[in-house]
């Protein structure tokens, strides 16, 4: 079984990143879905994978029935889906402000945090120009 | 006691998130409250001093089955220093950020932040490190959006998408480790994972998990979203981003490389040291290249962390101790500057040097004020740069390592030339018609905390002696595991 | 004691110099300057019978032991001498500077850093630290910047400041390499310590790569070949810091580093076929460049640049005699050569004008002037009774002893190269017919009488040579190579092979006098030819070479595109963790042991992969959505299916919550297009298929381990009896591990303010009353069965929470029903409505929230417990049969999740 997880996970981690190589912002929204499913299941299968045995103690008995399924990474999953439920919220409204304040959803024309936009660069001068006669111009 | 350390800041976010439709009560309250917060870390460090590692099983469950915190003297260093720039920052931030940004949420953010940095430096165990590096990146993720300027909003995209790919790395990387040991607790981690076999599994992990600390502490080739985000917010945002963000990711990687893969040093630990020699070079290149004040000083923060990579490249004590004090010179050092580069913004309504100059004939003292930390940065004697690198080129000649220090011998070449430049164009050439000049004096709000900060990093200079047997404590502490786990799980089984 | 307190003393005078420029005015630097030169005759006349006797001081503080750098400091001859030079031609340069620029308005800082020069040189030259000697030569560098550049609005000065400050400092950063070679070697900084175990520190492999790094940091210091461009750049500098700085003090730091570890490295063969060469190319070839040009401080420039080259070939050869001649040398230099600038500097301060071949006849004008230049000019050409006459000697008895004819020509053509230029700069502007007419104003006494003064002394200490050799040169030589136990100076030893050569060289100097033009066009022309290949414009070159390279790679690196940036970060992943695994790993891969997958496996697994491949290709937002949902909701019953009761449904309600956001913000989006071209697509394609295909090997790898917990099994046991509770999960959730869920609802929150930050400001760049009011369709059925079913769902959702200790449910699921729940209002009647409902704003909501559960956390703390400690009523309750502070905190997680859902859904609805 872990085979078909491990497949699943892989495929949803193909094509998160696919999505995220994109240009257009849906797509890597939906990237970064795809991703956290992915990781999902990923964590789900850090431990054996036991079918319909949840950990929770029937009411008779003081500890749940032998062989059932390791908790923690359920719990670390509840955690993490939480978070990256968070993030993903935040990251649909900022794309949708970057839509609606630069007009485009193409990452490729968003390109003025990186480059200055106005191009026009200090003259580093490292040679003193020193006329025929030797003279500093004063 | 140290949970106070992430207690307070929180307490006081929530309350500034009451109160936020009273920006000016929030602004006061703001300064008492982060010194309320440093207190608390003054005397966590104190302990740490005094007494030896401090730990505090959370939910009173014994590790590793609780969540443990721990402070050793790293920690508890790294602790006062978000303590001292929560300070120093909440009060830049009176003279600085704007009504609308306060409405906005600035202050909940900011000390949701320090939370976070908190938790990150407190945590015993890697998934609830996860969780505060969330909390971390969410406050920053907002924080660099706020305002919603064009080029902030693009920053924040191209901030947020490789730092939630980080996160996702980290977390396969987490989930991984259970899957190999079956804990979470750091400490325990670091035994089971001794006597994993075949153990070239650990280092696979130990790999993924230094690309998604990589990332997060802007390691090259990984560094890209850094000098396309830093730039674009307030002064007072960039100047605690690059005070405390990346160098959690270091901290973080420190942590994990001393405590828990030390068992495949020699493939590891050079494969930092090639980031490192990357890192620093590639940084300091683009820095050259750069005509906006903060756009160069962002470049450098990668430049530097490519020295701290090397002290733990180097890993032995002596380079461990060293990274430790570059850590300290730099976030005092650096984020002096970015204080900096914010006056001068107010006095000339530009961060690009063609547009800047004449501010060493009118103001001296913001002169005086610049040159320190910069030459700090340049690594001058008898300032906190040079000993930092000193200590370095120490530890590396000694473990033999000579290019990688020749390599940062450069680097420190090209730190003296920018920095120089922005003294020749900002300060030197006479004052070019600027886009507008703010005639009054500045406020004080701006000015005393940016002196504080620049007596805070020469002093880390002068007074080295002090500071770097803190350091070598810490280092002792790092590079014998073994103390650390015997603190947190009580004996190592 | 004593040497700290001076050089602190001087420090302190630097400090105080602006204020003391409130009390003096513009007669500051005359008070300052006497003041200096006051207690420099006290200090050195003090320590004189020392210094006689060939006693050496040492005192040393502590300052970071583990850093092996100590406060030092040591004086022996060599030291005296040079501290001499420093305080006595810094006292003489700061009365002279002080009137040469007077109302300059920045004559203050010009005295401050002026002093502080002479400080860090008095440090430079007192200090028994290899370290705190690294620290006052990098202080001297950094006052030079200042000083070259201080009249910084001329970007000649700025650049030529910076160029002396990247050279130098390039130099230091070789000269510290080296010096922590020698630390590696050695185990200490002490200079002393060095020389002690100089035999040991010699048989190390590296101390001759430690040597030539210290020798780069004085090369460029004291402008040897190739690095001596920058000295004549640096005649920007207001003259009299010419004078002081860049020939009398601060360019001999070189030689005086080279002669202080002479003791260490002086008879190691590296040291015998370097310095020497480097010497002599310097001394002829600085002198021979001086011919071509016409400015008068660059003529003395360049003449500065031979004699230091002279200096480091005496100490190159390092025979006795030679040691003898660098004192006497240095201190003659230092005397004519800091005369000759500050009559140049006269000159220009009364014609403005620094022209040899325009300048004439300004004896009448300035008569004063022209015989301190006399003086110091007949001083430089070595005529007796001057000291540089005995210099001159001795240096030709150092290089006949040698025995090498070439050396021997090389020097005399230097020599007589300077003594022709000193002859045209102590001659031409007086008494030649000038090019054209001059007006000079008159000399002031400040202006000529330090240069006076220190021409004088030039013949004064060259009439008694005996005296000077016992108080000054002795000890100076002992300190370098004490088996020199006799210093014998006369002016007259009967005729001698030296004699001869020292006439022949005044004879050239005699004959280039009259043909100084067709000498000075020729030179001209030849340098400014060689010029074009000379290292000044190599080191341009190169630096503009590394500065293009770097904004290349910048360009190329910082492209601005983000997938670029994602890219570079996934194909690092794979390809470092792809040569991780396969040199780590060796080819043993374990695999783990196959359970047999059930139908439902397949078919969820199947719709999932499905799923995912078509939400690539498809370009309708609805598929897009629809996609989505089916793969999260297979997730949600894969859960199910493999015993997460609590998981999967936490899941069907993020999934349908991030749904209905996803609607909200992609109808404002638009349309998908296609818009990268194919040739990316394939690539992108393959990386991603590389990136999940190694996600599944990952997992696939560590899944050979039986993946038996460690700790789950502590859970089990204290689920029920410790923490009273039997959903195990929730139980970890809220009590085990509390602090994680602390840390997600913080998460949670700050999502909620992000979201309502970005809306907000774009609401207040677009106020909001210009925004249309849309009118909603309300249906009266959904009205009504809203109205019933909320109070009924708010029911359900408490349930869930209070059981949730116990079953499946919890804070979590309760809040996002009961947010569901008051939604669901919200949709049927309108937004409005429900704020009305619900006095209480969503944010106050989550603040509460979040201040119930830290509450919960800290009650356990007022019983002195750690943090989140679990505190329980002792009788049982129904429904929830404990009730303890854990309960507590998953109300507060309930909170939080009601107040940020309807938080960030009512802010799109408002808008």
């Amino acid at each position: 079984m872990i085979l078909l997880f491990a497949i699943a996970s892989g495929v949803l981690f193909a094509t998160g990143i696919y999505m995220l190589l994109r240009r257009s912002l849906v797509k890597i929204l939906i990237g970064l879905l795809l991703l956290s499913y992915a990781v999902n299941l990923l964590l789900f299968s850090s431990a054996n994978l036991i079918p319909a045995k949840p950990p929770i103690i029937p009411p008779s008995e003081n500890t749940p029935p032998p062989g059932f399924a390791d908790p923690v990474p359920q719990a670390l999953i509840l955690t993490a889906i939480v978070i990256s439920f968070g993030t993903i919220a935040f990251a649909m409204v900022l794309i949708r402000q970057s839509h609606i304040v630069s007009g485009t959803d193409d990452m490729n024309k968003m390109r003025c945090s990186d480059l200055p936009c106005e191009t026009d660069e200090v003259v580093d001068k490292h040679s003193i120009e020193v006329d025929k006669k030797g003279d500093i111009p004063a | 006691m140290i949970a106070l350390a992430i207690i307070a800041p929180l307490s006081f976010a929530i309350l500034m998130l009451i109160l936020s439709n009273r920006p000016s009560m929030q602004r006061w309250a703001a300064l008492p409250a982060s010194l309320a917060t440093f207190v608390i870390t003054i005397f966590i460090f104190y302990f740490s001093l005094t007494s030896d590692i401090q730990t505090v099983q959370a939910g009173n469950w014994q590790a590793p089955f609780g969540i443990t915190l721990v402070v050793d003297t790293f920690s508890a260093m790294m602790l006062v220093i978000s303590g001292v720039l929560a300070v120093l920052l909440s009060a830049y931030s009176i003279g600085q950020i704007d009504p609308q940004r306060i409405k906005a949420g600035f202050y909940p953010l900011f000390f949701f932040l320090i939370t976070g940095v908190n938790g990150a430096f407190c945590a015993g165990d890697l998934f609830n490190l996860y969780v505060w590096f969330e909390v971390m990146l969410m406050a920053s993720f907002v924080l660099v959006a706020l305002g919603g300027e064009r080029i902030q909003i693009e920053g924040a995209v191209k901030y947020l998408i490789p730092n939630l790919l980080a996160s996702t790395l980290l977390l396969c990387a987490i989930g991984l480790l259970y899957n190999l040991v079956g804990t979470l607790n750091m400490a325990d981690m670091a035994i089971r994972l001794k006597n994993v076999q075949p153990y070239g599994q650990v280092t696979v992990v130990a790999v993924l998990l230094l690309i998604a600390f990589g990332i997060k502490s802007a390691v090259f080739p990984l560094f890209f979203w850094l000098p396309a985000s830093y730039h674009t917010p307030p002064v007072t945002i960039t100047a605690l981003f690059s005070g405390l963000l990346t160098k959690v990711g270091v901290y973080a990687l420190y942590r994990v490389f001393t405590l828990l893969f030390t068992q495949d040093v020699v493939y590891t630990h050079t494969l930092i040291l090639l980031l490192a020699g990357f890192t620093m070079l590639s940084g300091v290149f683009g820095a050259t290249a750069q005509t906006d004040m903060r756009r160069l000083l962002s470049f450098h923060i990668i430049s530097q962390i490519g020295y701290l990579l090397l002290g733990l490249g180097l890993f032995n004590q002596e380079a461990l101790a060293a990274g430790i004090y570059f850590m300290v010179h730099i976030i005092l050092a650096k984020t002096a500057l970015f204080m900096i580069s914010g006056i001068v913004f107010e006095l000339k309504g530009s961060y690009n040097l063609k547009q800047l100059g004449g501010l060493y004939a009118t103001k001296p003292y913001l002169s005086l004020m610049f040159l320190l930390p910069a030459l700090s940065l340049a690594g001058l004697p008898p300032l906190s740069g040079f000993f930092a690198k000193l200590a370095l080129i120490v530890a590396g000649f000694a473990l033999q390592q000579y290019p990688i220090v020749a390599v940062g011998l450069f680097v420190s070449f090209f730190t003296l030339y920018s920095m120089t430049k922005v003294w020749n164009e900002a300060f030197w050439k006479n004052d070019i018609e600027s886009v507008h000049v703010h005639q009054g004096r500045v406020s004080i709000w701006l000015w005393a905390p940016t002196l504080g900060l620049v007596a805070l990093s020469t002093a880390a200079g002068i007074l080295v002696a002090p500071l770097y047997t803190i350091c070598q404590i810490a280092a002792a502490q790092l590079s014998d595991p073994s103390i650390y786990i015997t603190a947190t799980l009580g004996s190592i089984p | 004691m004593v040497l700290p307190v001076i050089v602190s003393f001087y420090i302190t005078l630097a400090v105080l110099s602006p204020w003391l420029y409130r009390l003096f005015k513009e007669r500051t630097g005359t008070v300052l300057g006497l003041l200096i030169l006051l207690s420099a005759a006290a200090l050195w006349g003090w320590l004189l019978p020392l210094n006689i006797q060939h006693q050496t001081l040492h005192m040393m503080l502590d300052w970071a032991p583990q850093l092996g750098i100590a406060l030092s400091f040591q004086l022996d001859g060599l030291s005296y001498l040079m501290g001499l030079l420093i305080t006595g031609i810094g006292g003489l340069i700061v009365i002279y500077g002080s009137v040469y620029l007077a109302n300059h308005p920045a004559i203050p800082r010009f005295l401050s850093i002026v002093l502080l020069f002479m400080s860090a040189m008095l440090g430079l030259v007192l200090s028994g630290n290899a370290l705190l000697l690294f620290m006052f030569w990098e202080l001297t560098s950094i006052t030079s910047f200042l000083l070259i550049g201080f009249d910084h609005d001329r970007p000649n000065a700025r650049v030529a400041a910076w160029q002396a400050l990247l050279v130098t400092g390039s130099g230091g950063l070789a000269m510290l390499a080296g010096f922590s070679l020698l630390f590696m070697i050695s185990g200490t900084f002490e200079i002393q310590a060095w020389i002690h175990q100089a035999q040991q520190i010699k048989q190390h492999a590296l101390a001759p790569a430690a040597f030539i790094l210290i020798l780069l940091g004085a090369m460029t210091k004291s402008a040897q070949f190739p690095f001596h461009f920058w000295l004549p750049n640096a005649m920007e500098a207001p003259t009299p810091v010419s004078a002081y700085l860049h020939s009398a003090t601060m360019v001999k730091a070189g030689v005086y580093l080279l002669a202080r570890l002479f003791p260490l490295f002086g008879d190691m063969p590296i040291w015998g076929s370097t310095v020497p060469l480097i010497g002599i190319v310097t001394l002829t070839g600085g002198a021979l460049l001086a011919l071509g040009q016409t400015d008068l401080k660059r003529i003395l420039a360049y003449t500065t640049v031979g004699a230091l080259g002279g200096l480091v070939f005496l100490l190159g050869l390092g025979t006795p005699v030679a040691i003898k001649t660098v004192p006497v040398f240095l201190l003659a230099h230092a005397l004519y050569k800091g005369s000759l600038f500050l009559v140049a500097g006269g000159i220009d301060h009364a014609v403005h004008n620094r022209n040899i071949t325009e300048l004439g006849r300004l004896s009448k004008a300035m008569p004063y002037t022209a015989l301190a230049a006399m003086f110091s000019a007949l001083a430089m050409v070595g005529f007796p009774p001057s000291l540089g006459f005995i210099a001159k000697e001795l240096a030709y008895e150092s290089i006949l002893k040698t025995g090498s004819s070439l050396w021997t020509i090389l020097a005399v053509a230097g020599f007589s190269a300077m003594a022709g230029v000193a002859l045209w700069l102590g001659f031409v502007p007086f008494w030649a017919k000038p090019a054209r007419e001059l007006h000079p104003h008159g000399e002031t006494p400040a202006l000529y009488i330090p240069p006076l003064i220190l021409a004088l002394l030039g013949f004064v200490t060259g009439i008694v040579p005996q005296a000077t050799a016992n108080i000054l040169v002795k000890p100076a030589a002992m300190a370098v190579l004490p088996q020199v136990s006799t210093v014998k100076l006369t002016l007259w030893h009967g005729i001698t092979p030296y004699l001869l050569l020292s006439t022949l060289t005044v004879l050239l100097a005699g004959i280039m006098y009259p043909l100084r033009h067709r000498f000075i066009e020729l030179a001209a022309r030849l340098w400014n030819k060689v010029h074009l290949i000379g290292p000044a414009n190599l080191y341009n070159k190169t630096l503009e070479a590394i500065l293009a390279f770097a904004a290349w790679q910048t360009r190329l690196l910082q492209s601005g595109y983000l997938r670029v940036y994602v890219l570079f970060i996934v194909l690092t992943t794979i390809a470092l963790t792809v040569y991780t695994a396969w040199t780590r790993l060796a080819g043993s891969f374990p695999l783990p042991d196959w359970t047999a997958p059930r139908f439902y496996d397949y078919m969820l697994t199947v719709i999932i992969i499905v799923a995912a491949i078509a939400v690539t290709r498809t370009t309708s937002r609805l598929a897009t959505i629809a996609l989505l949902g089916s793969i999260g909701y297979s997730i949600a019953i894969l859960f199910m299916l493999y015993s997460a009761p609590d998981l999967s449904m936490v899941q069907f309600a993020i999934e349908t919550l991030t749904v209905i956001l996803f609607v909200l913000v992609i109808y404002r989006l638009p349309k998908f297009i296609q818009r990268t071209t194919r040739i990316p697509h394939v690539f992108d394609l393959m990386v991603s298929l590389a990136s999940g295909g190694l996600m599944t090997l990952l997992m696939l790898l560590v899944s050979s381990h039986p993946g038996e917990s460690s700790i789950s099994d502590f859970y089990t046991r204290n689920s029920l009896s410790k923490a009273y509770g039997r959903n195990i999960v929730n139980v970890i959730l809220v009590d085990f591990r509390g602090l994680d869920t602390m840390g997600e609802i913080t998460v949670l929150t700050l999502a909620a303010i992000g979201v309502l930050a970005l809306i907000q400001l774009t609401l207040s760049d677009k106020n909001i009353s210009s925004m249309p009011q849309r009118k909603i369709q309300k249906s009266v059925l959904l009205e009504s069965s809203a109205l019933y079913m909320m109070p009924l769902l708010l029911i359900f959702s408490i349930f869930l929470l209070l059981r949730g200790h116990n079953k499946i449910g919890g804070g979590f699921v309760g809040g996002l029903v009961a947010a569901s729940a008051l939604m669901l209002y919200a949709i049927a009647i309108s937004p409005e409505a429900l704020r009305r409902l619900i006095s209480i704003k969503p944010r106050l909501l989550v603040a509460g929230g979040l201040m119930i559960a830290m509450f919960s956390g800290l009650v356990g703390m007022t019983l002195e417990k750690p943090f989140m400690t679990g505190l329980w009523l002792p009788q049982t309750l129904p429904v929830i049969d404990k009730a303890g502070t854990p309960i507590l905190f998953d109300a507060g997680v309930y909170f939080v999740v009601i107040g940020v859902v309807l938080w960030i859904l009512l802010t799109f609805a408002t808008e």
